[in-house]
């Protein structure tokens, strides 16, 4: 006998087979708790690859030979079994929302996915209603503020177009990019942060650099559309991420797009418009004539006296920008084919004069079964975007927003006159006129792409094989325009530049493909085994040139029109080779085990072909399935988990570099002092992972508990060299981190029935540490020891922050003498995360609070104003023990005295991250033309801190991890209120 | 019953795996710049002249720390900026120092690794010739060996002057397995044979280099010229091996010329453009507070012209209770040249190597660097001692600030006869070995 059975999930049902002895056929209908008939509810005869799914009237049926118990499962629903005999042929399924999203399907691997009931690692997984669900957001990051547990993440700045940090589960490089690995639709998308070319006019590096981090530019993530997003899994560490080998060091983000159903097409349009404004503004010093003569003095007055107090902070900042996103979606299908296509408009004013975002997108995404064992699935999304991010963070001209504001008397006169010319004023620069006359614009063109294909070799009773394909592709350019026109009064003088024109290009091209070979092997006694063997390959290229032009010729921007161009190119490109294999042993779903191994080549190590192995093994017990509990606990898992993951090493450290150099007219080439290290490896971290999931009263209450230990090994470091060999540095892996932490969440159901309220804690800490350091303790991030940095040192936590500390303070504060005090630590002491969702009739009412406790700040920005003397805190006596010098005077005498911690800051917080109140008006009462939604919606409302500037949460230095608590006169944070309006045809 | 089933679609794909995991992943260039691994592996003709620009470039690097170090320790000048304490404190071992040298302080460590960088640098041109596409003629890569020993001869010397006892690394041509550490006299007599290595290939380099030098080897910048060069610097190394014969040689195969230009010789060229390099020891006069020891002054003969190396400053300069009435002034812009070697030096070499043999060519000698400064003929003892006496006081004034005073003192046992200004103060004879070379 010989009976083919192809299954094939989300799809119709059908079988085939031949009437032999005892056969008898079971059908039945399946549907919600409504009566509404559930479509692709997939059908699994358990013990067996034999399954079908639920038709477009809900119906199924199966020919069997024995009685059997079937497995019903759903996306949503909670999976159920039934019993089925000849006897009991034909049954009613009634399917039960799932609350606690045990049944939930996770994606883990590359090509696979697991019921999170039989899961081993602690996924955070966040669906399309609880990402953007609440409220719009304006990128994708910024939508999981405080909704995933054991993740830092954190705003750069408030500038339109993003440009944020995911940091999961603590620091696991020291000079390595710790970004997470982000993938979407298979594709392996690029997150690079590319500088904006500005630092010709900011000098924020320093003079001479065309490229710095200081520049505030936004990270590539910031392009996805949140609305096209269905759901996100965040594999945190290598416990649940070595099956992606080197690249899952920072964590790995798998993002699925919404993709269409079978059945009656839907069309769905979403309107929201909204508002942004500051969260908060410092406010002045001086706000009366009188306040400046007691303070300045009598020529300070007379000038107050013509000109005014002006409030030039909230000329720059006190302004409400206008927000809106339209979004036309159209999904359906039949049988063979879905689609799901989506446009999106975003267009999202900036709170200072000519700053704005605006995103278009395009989205189709096809699926197509051509048979019973080939189906192929097709994504496809351009977006195109526009950043006008203004002229902020960190320089040494007086040239940025914020900097020159710091030292602008708010008695000159900044304003325009009737012509339109900007008086030359201030400090430096004219902030009035800078904000009105540059443009500082980042222009993304992007398109992803990928195709997967399932190919199902071969199939029996309890044997099938299936072959999965995917292409990934990522391709993008990005222009950045930076001009800064001669009539600037900062340009006008013949020997300042000039005015200066910026063109940046990047052409960024990354592609991946990935084969995979699946394999189920069902036993008689429930005993499931599933081996994958994959092999991959990603390629990365990335190619940037940006021209800056100096010397204008008057109100010309063309570079072929300036007296001076120059020109910077950065190249990167890297390709990698991997395999892996896995297999995961289901016992009865009481007992799980997975082992699996990745290798790994990259052209980034010394040697380009050697392979790295990363293991992995774990293992989940659902001890409910052993035995019962006595009505307390409903089910009670226990986990275990460990794999290794890795970071490749930084494309330039295996390189022996020359640099150019110059005697008289001839040009020369000498070694750089940095040794390349042909023999460089990855980061190699190791993390285990224990925790236990539980579900209690009725299953309405589910608690996970997880703890983690991570080390990261091989850690990359400049090492000191002997000089005698002609270089002083060396790239090696010369240290080791270690992360612990915790992270618990609580998901509640406290009240169900008319009111249905769900709600969720999430509480996550980690406490990091370098275990190991092969060279001296070194500082690093930041400016100066005097004006706050991270330390490298062995036993301490790699997130200290110090700074020099003054003579009389030193036996106190700097007990081992190495000269720098301890003032903080930008690691919080814990994150608590509380979300919920409270529905009533027909209403729904969504919020998250996010509490930070704890991280400390560098608050450089108060630093600017003080030394200005300009602090809107400068006569406040809230500081000095002896309560005689202002807030100002005491922080910057301190300062002089060698005490760098006055802005060392809490950079605690407690935000009401979203908010949002719907009503849903049912088609029935819209005589059936659609189902309308309305609502109002707000993001940062509520924000409680006592960071003394814009936000607590910021950065100078983008994404850097080990630099990024660091702040200098960022562009101001924003609050959002929003409405909607969405129908659905 | 259900037998496993092997189908030959599980070999196929099987064998499809094997090959993929199996392919190899190809290293990649660095697309941004030039690599050592791109040029010491068939450099072209134009890479060899790249390297060798920057062969003599490099050795510009830190040079400023060379002769500010020596100087100062030398009680030749101080540096009374007061920009950081260890030039008055530390170097002078005492003040606010704690009386040793710290072997991972920038005083020490960055002349010690500029030496060796110049060094690495012409190890690299000596392999990129050796692994060259270009077709270089015997005499051509003759004329390129010469001068890479010639430049590895001339660090060395500077890094031995400095190191002393602590000794030098002779052979650092594997970084990874650098030679063993050897003494003075060790590292100058292999010092003396590498440059006789040099003047070897000179001698069959032919008429003409097949690089260019800058305008610091004007009238040097041939075979033969760089072989005067080498024999000068060989002339220097075997005065301070006390060889006074093997001295004379050298000087007469060299530039010497008792009736020439004091400051023929060959030179370190500075220029302002963009990736060029300034004078470092040049001080913006009233501004950069380098002033001379005090005895630089009144220890002068009257009338002696070599005085305008130093001018006085309007008020006298006070730091750690160290004072200096005069700033160093031996440069005039930042563009001037530093003397490698010059002809004021050899004369002195040949009357120093003449004393004990030939005083009176030795007075002769000196008399020649006398009158150039204004003085009159040498009317002292001529015997040997008050000879050597003179000698090197003409030679304190004459090398003013040229890293020579200290080796002087040191090589004749009177690092003891230096002034000291403050209690506690002391006179080093070496500088550490670099904590770094434990690495």
């Amino acid at each position: 006998m010989k009976k083919l059975l192809y299954t094939c999930a989300m799809l119709l049902a059908f079988a085939t087979g031949s009437t032999l002895y005892g056969q008898y056929t079971v059908s039945g209908t399946v549907t919600d708790s409504e009566g509404t008939p559930l479509i692709g509810v997939s059908i699994l005869v358990k013990g067996s690859a034999m399954g079908a799914s639920s038709d477009l009237d809900g119906t199924f049926s199966l020919d069997l030979t024995d009685a059997a118990t079937l497995e019903f499962s759903y996306v949503g629903f909670a999976t159920q079994d039934v019993q089925v005999s000849s006897d009991n042929s034909s049954i009613q399924v009634v399917m039960l929302e799932d609350v606690n999203k045990l049944d939930e399907v996770v994606i883990t691997g590359l090509a696979s996915s697991i019921k999170r009931s039989n899961l081993a690692n602690s996924v955070a997984s966040i669906g399309s209603q609880e990402l953007a669900g609440i409220t719009t957001q304006s990128t994708m990051d910024g939508a999981l503020y405080g909704k995933l547990k054991g993740a830092e993440i954190r705003s750069n700045s408030g500038a339109p177009g993003g440009g944020m940090s995911v940091k999961l589960r603590g620091v696991t490089s020291i000079f390595g990019d710790q970004q997470p690995l982000y993938i979407v639709d298979g594709i392996f998308v690029d997150n690079s942060t590319i500088s904006l070319g500005t630092n010709i006019v900011s000098a924020a590096a320093g003079g001479g650099n065309t490229s710095t981090n200081q520049d505030d530019a936004s990270n590539r993530i910031s392009d996805l559309v949140t609305e096209d997003i269905e759901n996100i899994e965040v594999l945190k560490g290598a416990s649940a991420a070595a099956i992606y080998g080197s690249r899952a060091a920072g964590g790995v983000v798998i993002i699925t797009t919404k993709r269409g159903k079978s059945g009656e097409p839907r069309v769905q349009f979403n309107q929201t418009i909204g508002t942004t404004s500051a969260i908060k503004l410092l406010g002045q010093r001086v706000s009366t004539v009188d306040e400046v003569r007691t303070i300045f003095g009598e020529d300070a007055a007379a000038t107050a006296a013509t000109n005014g107090v002006n409030d030039y902070e909230a000329e720059l900042y006190d302004n409400t920008g206008f927000l809106t996103t339209s979004q036309l979606s159209y999904s359906g299908g039949n049988d063979q084919t879905t689609f799901y296509v989506s446009g999106l408009y975003k267009d999202e004013e900036g709170i200072v004069e000519n700053t704005g975002y605006k995103k278009a997108s395009v989205r189709a995404n096809i699926d197509h079964k051509f048979n019973d064992w080939f189906d192929i699935s097709f994504s496809s999304n351009y977006i195109t975007s526009t950043a006008d991010r203004g002229f902020f963070n960190n320089g040494n001209t007086n040239t940025t927003v914020g900097y020159a504001l710091a030292f602008t008397l708010p008695w000159e006169n900044l304003y325009a006159d009737a012509n339109g010319n900007f008086p030359a004023g201030g400090a430096g620069s004219n902030v009035l006129e800078t904000v009105n006359k540059i443009t500082n614009r980042e222009n993304v063109n992007r398109f992803l792409n990928s195709v997967r294909a399932n190919i199902r070799l071969f199939s029996n009773d309890n044997n099938n094989l299936r072959l999965a394909l995917t292409a990934g592709r990522d391709e993008y350019t990005l222009q950045t325009v930076g001009l800064f026109p001669q009539e600037l009064s900062f340009y006008r003088d013949p020997s300042s530049l000039g005015g200066v024109s910026i063109n940046g290009n990047t052409i960024n091209e990354v592609y991946n493909l990935n084969a995979f070979l699946i394999h189920s092997f069902y036993t008689e006694n429930d005993l499931t085994f599933r081996t994958q063997l994959g092999v991959t390959t990603e390629s990365f290229d990335q190619n940037t040139v940006i021209t800056t032009a100096t010397d204008l010729n008057g109100a010309q921007t063309n570079i072929d029109q300036a007296a001076n161009v120059g020109v910077f190119q950065n190249r990167r490109e890297q390709r990698d080779k991997g395999f892996f294999v896995q297999e995961e042993v289901n016992y009865q779903d009481k007992i799980i085990g997975t082992i699996g191994l990745r290798g790994d080549k990259s052209s980034n190590n010394g040697d380009a072909d050697k392979l790295y192995y990363y293991p992995k093994a774990s293992v989940a017990i659902n001890l409910h399935n052993f035995m019962a509990f006595n009505g307390l606990l409903n089910t009670t898992k226990l986990r275990v988990a460990y794999g290794e993951s890795g970071r490749f090493a930084n494309f330039n450290d295996r390189f022996n570099a020359l640099n150019g150099t110059l005697i008289g007219n001839s040009a020369g080439l000498v070694t750089s002092t940095i040794r390349g290290n042909s023999e460089v490896g990855p980061e190699r971290q190791k993390e285990l992972e224990l925790g236990f999931d539980i579900t209690f009263l009725d299953n309405r209450a589910i608690l996970e508990f997880t703890h983690y230990r991570k080390s990261v090994t091989d850690v990359l470091l400049r090492a000191q060299v002997p000089t005698s060999t002609g270089f002083t540095t060396q790239v090696v892996n010369g240290a080791e981190l270690a992360n612990r932490g915790f992270e618990i969440s609580l998901g509640l159901s406290p009240v169900q029935g008319k009111v249905q309220w769900d709600t969720q804690l999430n509480w996550w800490k980690n406490t990091s540490e370098v275990t190991r350091l092969d060279v001296p303790a070194f500082n690093l991030g930041g400016f100066a020891a005097s004006l706050g940095q991270y330390r490298i040192e062995e036993g301490k936590s790699a997130t200290q922050i110090v700074g020099t500390v003054k003579a009389d303070d030193a036996a106190e504060l700097d007990p081992d003498g190495d000269g720098f005090a301890v003032y903080g630590n930008a690691e919080a002491d814990f994150n608590l995360g509380w979300v919920n969702s409270i529905k009533f009739g027909d209403f729904d009412l969504g919020f998250v609070v996010h509490w930070k406790k704890g991280g400390d700040g560098v608050n450089l920005s108060t630093l600017l104003w003080d030394l200005a003397g300009m602090t809107w805190d400068y006569d406040d006596t809230t500081l000095d023990p002896s309560g005689t010098l202002g807030n100002g005077d005491f922080r910057t005498s301190e300062w002089f005295a060698g005490n760098a911690g006055p802005w060392i800051e809490d950079a605690s917080y407690i935000r009401l991250r979203e908010v949002g109140l719907y009503y849903t008006i049912k088609r029935e009462k819209l005589s059936n033309a659609c189902d309308l939604r309305v609502g109002v919606s707000g993001r940062n409302l509520i924000n409680i801190f006592d960071y003394n500037s814009y936000d607590p949460e910021v950065s100078n230095f983008g994404g850097n991890v080990l630099a990024n608590s660091i702040e200098v006169t960022p562009f101001p944070s924003s609050k959002r209120l929003n409405f909607h309006l969405t129908a659905t045809f | 019953m259900k037998k496993f089933f092997i189908n030959y679609k599980y070999l196929v794909i099987l064998g499809l795996f094997v090959g993929i995991t199996s392919c190899e992943n190809e290293a990649i260039p660095n697309p941004n710049g030039p690599t050592l691994e791109s040029l010491v592996d068939g450099a072209t003709q134009a890479d060899l002249l790249l390297l060798a620009t920057g062969v003599e470039s490099v050795m510009r690097n830190d040079l400023g720390f060379y002769y500010n170090t020596t100087s100062i320790v030398g009680r030749e000048y101080y540096d009374l900026n007061g920009t950081d304490p260890r030039y008055t404190g530390e170097l002078l071992g005492a003040g606010a120092g704690e009386g040793f040298l710290d072997n991972n302080g920038f005083l020490t460590t960055r002349t010690f690794a500029a030496g060796y960088r110049a060094i690495r640098n012409a190890y690299v041109l000596e392999e990129a010739v050796s692994n060259t596409v270009a077709s270089l003629t015997a005499e051509e890569t003759n004329g390129y060996n010469g001068f890479t020993k010639l430049v590895r001869a001339y660090e060395l010397l500077k890094l031995a002057n400095k190191q002393f006892n602590n000794g030098i690394r002779i052979d650092t041509r594997d970084p990874d397995n650098p030679g063993g550490f050897v003494d003075y006299n060790d590292a100058l007599g292999q010092i003396s044979s590498l440059l006789d290595d040099a003047i070897g290939d000179f001698n069959s380099g032919g008429a003409t280099l097949a690089f260019d030098l800058s305008s610091g080897f004007d009238g040097f910048s041939t075979p033969a010229g760089l072989a005067q060069f080498a024999q000068a610097l060989k002339a220097r190394v075997e005065m301070y091996r006390g060889n006074t014969g093997a001295c004379l040689t050298a000087l007469g195969n060299s530039f010497f010329d008792l009736n020439g230009d004091l400051d023929m010789g060959v030179y370190h060229a500075f220029g302002t453009g963009g990736n060029d390099t300034r004078n470092p020891v040049f001080f913006v006069p009233s501004q950069d507070l380098y002033m001379a020891h005090p005895s630089f002054v009144t220890d002068a003969e009257a009338g002696d012209m070599r005085l305008n190396k130093v001018d006085e400053l309007a008020s006298p300069v006070s730091i750690d209770d160290l004072t200096g009435t005069h700033q160093v002034q031996i440069y005039s812009s930042d563009v001037d040249g530093i003397a490698m070697v010059r002809n004021e030096e050899l004369i002195l070499l040949y009357a120093e190597a003449n004393i004990g043999t030939n005083n009176a060519e030795a007075v002769a000698a000196l008399n020649v660097i006398r009158n150039a400064a204004g003085l009159g003929d040498y009317a002292g003892a001529t015997d040997d001692a008050s000879l050597v006496d003179e000698m090197l006081h003409q030679r304190r004034y004459s090398l003013f600030g040229e890293g020579h005073r200290w080796v002087d003192m040191r090589r004749y046992g009177r690092l003891g006869e230096l002034p000291l200004d403050r209690a506690g103060d002391q006179v080093f004879d070496q500088f550490p070995t670099p904590v770094s070379e434990g690495n």
